[in-house]
């Protein structure tokens, strides 16, 4: 459903109810780490003009955004008492365009994780079937949206922690080109990786959000200083003269016909609708670098990012004999296995005596990789192709995709290495479970996404899709 | 055996900005602890870097000055190591591309013998925290977090301590003059590890080497270094091995002490820091910072010896102080006796502000007060007695012009005046006349005196003893 507006006498109710409905659910997708204070945010709508896209609307911020005074976890315990003493860039541009945080959503712990599983706060459950994962590492947030609590939540993307839980959810999850929103005030998993994103349930709603959202900061100096275009104004879903390339090594790896049935039927209406559809597959041997470039990057990134949680001035601190054992034991304490497992793997491949044959080698095939998708992209406005092979996992369960899904459960951080701008689209439902596409174009090509992304929303009339839990 | 002392020096200087190298917190020296910092400096999660345009500014005017070549594309590396003072968990450097590389300087030790010594390189980086330990625990300042810095490298082209200090000496002047840095070793802003090893004379090879840390002073620098070499020597003498270790100098003890030993190197991980893009420099924007800069203390001395006739020695003491040659350069905008008034701001206005203890900062002396009084002597309007007493009054601000009229101080320097008096002091004085004819030249001493006498002081001692000359020798 588009961003209801709201008139000032109905913002209070709007919010409490909103409040209401995420705390009810709580118990059934535990998608919540802190529930944020609104009386104040109610308050300061005073001088917020209602005309503002975002007027009295509960929204979510998953909780690696800052906002001052509110607690910021980053879903690990070493920061399990941190207060923010500042707000995120994206924080002021949400709260000056009238919105109400209601609450910090859950995630895998500091972004690491596309499950949802590694929360300090336990696993997040998908309101669609809540034995299945929420996907993540965007998981609360895009279960605060799928079950209706709120139309909109902030995500960050690092391999396809919005992409993928999107998809396992039924929504539209958005990751804008990299520079197009500031970074400055979210707690990063891998800086040059990291992208602010969101989720919305209908396209024009993702549309006006990226006009809120994107801009250039001078705090963060990867931000662009590029023009903000009128997306909303601009939406278009005329199909003709649009040229889009089937990503073929992740299709011809999918095994379920019905995933494969409703993405081809979907392609038949794109092509009706006057649009090219082509196969393309880039360079096999590249697409199985994708992981483990991936991980020696982004690990390598974090453990360097991840070294201010020491425990000295902020966070959980463990008490130790020296200054160095207190760091070791609150870091210990504090970070999970699976965290400390990457800051091991990330500083391993930067050793002086490693760094050319892991790190820097990586670094050269992610060069190669994003040129081979420059040279697809240079024909083509989208590469396409399903966000996953398969509906949600259960808890616990191996993903079943075939021989490649190496390939088809981590080709979006094709979008990362890139930074193009890269968006899932939901397409229907496999065993009542939904499945999306997911599409990336060239960069600050975002209108590309948005206008196919509403032909998409015509064609399977999924706007608005959200379900109650059924637990 | 003889031995050949090799020194390398590593220095750390504070850069002089409004705010932090990458944080737009304010940077101050002793304000109270913890005061002048944001989310930052003090390495909270979510917060990015942003490079200081001021600071890159000062870096290449001091690269510059180093003769170094210029990197236009700056870039910055991530130095990984924990420590306390050290927020981030890194440091933010640059490791692979520093700003300036392969320059020179020329040094002059106090014997007077010049040489060049190469600079490695330059590269801007983040200071740390300041830490205080006590028995009752340790505590962390980190308003100097942030800080920015240049470190500055030379290659081991240092052979004694009295190079060491010339070549301190000769960059803090130079960082000095440009602006750059305050370049207070005692409060840190410039600071100075020395690489110290010996090896026998014609061996090609390095011997092991030590680090001295944390010298506050350049002549400390000049001591640590010659107690080190004495020790290093003493333990190679006895057979004994130097050990690679990092060491302080004990001031009071007049040795090395040693603080750690180093095993092996530390591996610091660096790699590029994602959060800061490469910075294309304009090479419009590096000229223009170039072709303004400061006068270099070389320039300005060799500019007082070609314009203004001043002596090798008289322009060094006012290159050595850059106030004392700002001061001098204000003076000679209202006068043309510049040897004259390099030798009353050298002498007389320096010991005046040593009397009484006075900073030059605070020096009360107006330069065209001084200016003035100076174009009065030369004029002959007051004599350089006189001149002692005006300037005196002028140290309390006072326009040499109406103290010399209040005093009454005017210079007789009219012949038709003068000549009444030295008539009737001749008049009154016939056995000085005798004396004169006798051949006794000191008569015309004597008789200048009752002429000063005569007249208060005034008489133009030039003009009234020319006229004591040809008055006796008409009489």
């Amino acid at each position: 459903m588009d961003f209801e507006r709201v008139r000032k006498e109905d913002v209070n109710a709007r919010i409490h109810s909103a409040v209401a409905k995420a705390k009810e659910k709580q118990e059934d997708l535990n998608a919540v780490v802190s529930f944020v204070d609104v009386e104040d945010q109610i308050e300061a709508l005073k001088d917020i003009d209602e005309k503002q896209p975002f007027y009295g609307m509960p929204i979510v911020l998953k909780d690696n955004v800052n906002m001052k005074g509110v607690r910021t976890t980053a879903s690990s315990r070493i920061l399990d008492n941190y207060v923010s003493i500042y707000d995120a860039h994206i924080t002021t541009k949400l709260k000056e365009a009238g919105a109400v945080v209601i609450a910090k959503a859950s995630m895998d712990e500091l972004g690491m994780g596309g499950t949802n599983e590694n929360a300090y706060t336990g696993p997040v459950c998908n309101p669609w079937d809540t034995s299945r994962i929420s996907g993540g590492s965007s998981g609360g947030s895009a279960v605060l949206v799928s079950s209706g609590v709120v139309p909109f939540a902030i995500g960050t993307d690092t391999g396809d922690s919005i992409r993928k839980p999107a998809a396992f959810n039924g929504i539209i999850g958005m990751k804008p080109t990299y520079g197009r929103i500031s970074r400055y005030g979210v707690i990063p998993y891998a800086s040059s990786l990291d992208h602010v994103g969101y989720f919305t349930t209908s396209m024009k709603d993702a549309a006006v959000a990226l006009e809120v959202l994107a801009g250039r900061d001078d705090r963060d100096m990867t931000s662009s200083y590029k023009e903000v275009e009128k997306y909303s104004e601009n939406l278009n879903s005329d199909l003709s003269g649009k040229k889009i390339a089937i990503l073929d090594n992740v299709q011809n790896a999918i095994t379920n016909e019905d995933v494969k049935e409703n993405f081809n039927s979907l392609m038949g209406k794109l092509e009706a609708r006057g649009a090219t559809i082509e196969h393309v597959s880039l360079d096999d041997k590249l697409m199985h670098a994708l992981l483990p470039v991936y991980y020696i990057i982004a690990n390598a990134e974090a453990t360097a990012n991840h070294s201010n949680l020491d425990g000295i001035r902020f966070g959980q601190r463990e008490d130790g004999e020296s200054v160095e054992d207190v760091m070791i034991n609150s870091r210990t304490k504090g970070l999970s296995s699976n965290v400390r497992k990457r800051f091991v793997i990330g500083s391993y491949s930067l050793f002086a005596a490693n760094q050319d044959k892991i790190f820097r080698k990586a670094q050269k095939v992610r060069r190669l990789i994003v040129e081979e998708l420059k040279r697809t992209l240079d024909q083509y406005d989208v590469v396409i192709a399903n966000a996953s092979a398969t509906i949600a996992p259960k808890f616990n369960e191996k993903v079943q995709a075939g021989n490649d899904d190496i390939v088809t459960e981590n080709y979006m951080v094709l979008g990362n290495f890139s930074g193009y701008p890269s968006m899932t689209v939901p397409t229907g439902f496999v065993e009542g479970m939904p499945i999306g596409i997911n599409m990336t174009a060239k960069p600050f090509e975002e209108q590309t996404l948005f206008n196919i992304g509403l032909a998409i929303e015509e064609e399977t009339g999924l706007k608005g899709n959200d379900v109650e839990v059924d637990a | 055996m003889n031995y050949e002392t090799i020194i390398g020096i590593e220095i750390h200087c504070e850069l002089k900005t409004k705010t932090k190298m990458f944080s737009s917190a304010p940077v101050t020296f002793g304000e109270m602890a913890n005061t002048c910092v944001n989310e930052i400096d003090l390495g909270h999660p979510g917060t990015l870097p942003c490079v200081n345009k001021e600071a890159v500014k000062l870096a290449i005017k001091a690269a510059t000055a180093m003769n170094c070549e210029i990197d236009p594309l700056v870039k910055f590396d991530r130095k990984n190591y924990y420590y306390s003072d050290l927020p981030k968990g890194y440091q933010i450097t640059q490791q692979f591309h520093p700003l300036g590389r392969n320059g020179h300087i020329t040094i002059e030790t106090k014997d007077g013998v010049k040489k060049d010594i190469r600079i490695n390189r330059i590269h801007m980086e983040e200071d740390t925290a300041k830490q205080f330990h006590s028995d009752a625990g340790s505590l962390i300042d980190f308003n100097r977090a942030g800080t920015p810095l240049i470190e500055i490298v030379s290659e081991p082209d240092i052979r004694n301590g009295a190079e060491a200090a010339a070549y301190v000496e000769k960059l803090r002047t130079l960082l000095y003059y440009l602006g750059v840095s305050d370049v207070k070793m005692e409060e840190g802003s410039m600071r100075c590890d020395v690489n110290v090893s010996i090896r026998e004379e014609g061996s090609e090879t390095f011997g092991t080497k030590t680090e001295v840390k944390n010298l506050n002073s350049i002549s400390n620098v000049q001591k640590a270094i010659d107690a080190e070499v004495e020790r290093q020597i003493g333990l190679v003498s006895n057979g004994e091995r130097v050990i690679q270790a990092t060491r302080r100098y004990d001031e009071t003890q007049k040795t090395t002490v040693l603080m750690r030993k180093k095993e092996g190197d530390v591996d610091y991980k660096f790699f590029p820091d994602p959060n800061i893009t490469p910075i294309r420099l304009d090479d419009a924007w590096i000229k223009d910072i170039q072709d303004s800069m400061e006068e270099l203390p070389d320039e300005r001395k060799a500019r007082y010896m070609s314009d203004y006739g001043l002596k090798d020695y008289d322009a060094g003491v006012l290159v050595a102080n850059r106030e004392l040659g700002d001061f001098f350069d204000e003076v000679c905008k209202y006068t043309q006796n510049y040897k004259k008034s390099a030798n009353w701001v050298i002498v007389e206005l320096t010991a005046a502000l040593n009397k009484d203890n006075i900073k030059f900062e605070n020096n009360p002396c107006n330069p065209k007060y001084l200016a003035d009084m100076i174009n009065m002597v030369e004029k002959g309007e007051i004599s350089g007695k006189q001149a002692k007493e005006v300037f005196e009054e002028i140290m309390k601000g006072k326009d040499p012009k109406k103290v010399v009229e209040e005093k009454g101080m005017k210079q007789m320097s009219d012949s038709s005046e003068l000549l009444a008096v030295v008539t009737s002091v001749l008049d009154a004085n016939p056995q000085s006349i005798e004396d004169f004819k006798n051949g006794k030249d000191r008569a015309v001493g004597f008789l200048m005196g009752q002429v000063m006498k005569a007249s208060k002081g005034q008489a133009n001692p030039k003009i009234a003893n020319q006229l004591i000359q040809e008055e006796l020798k008409k009489r």
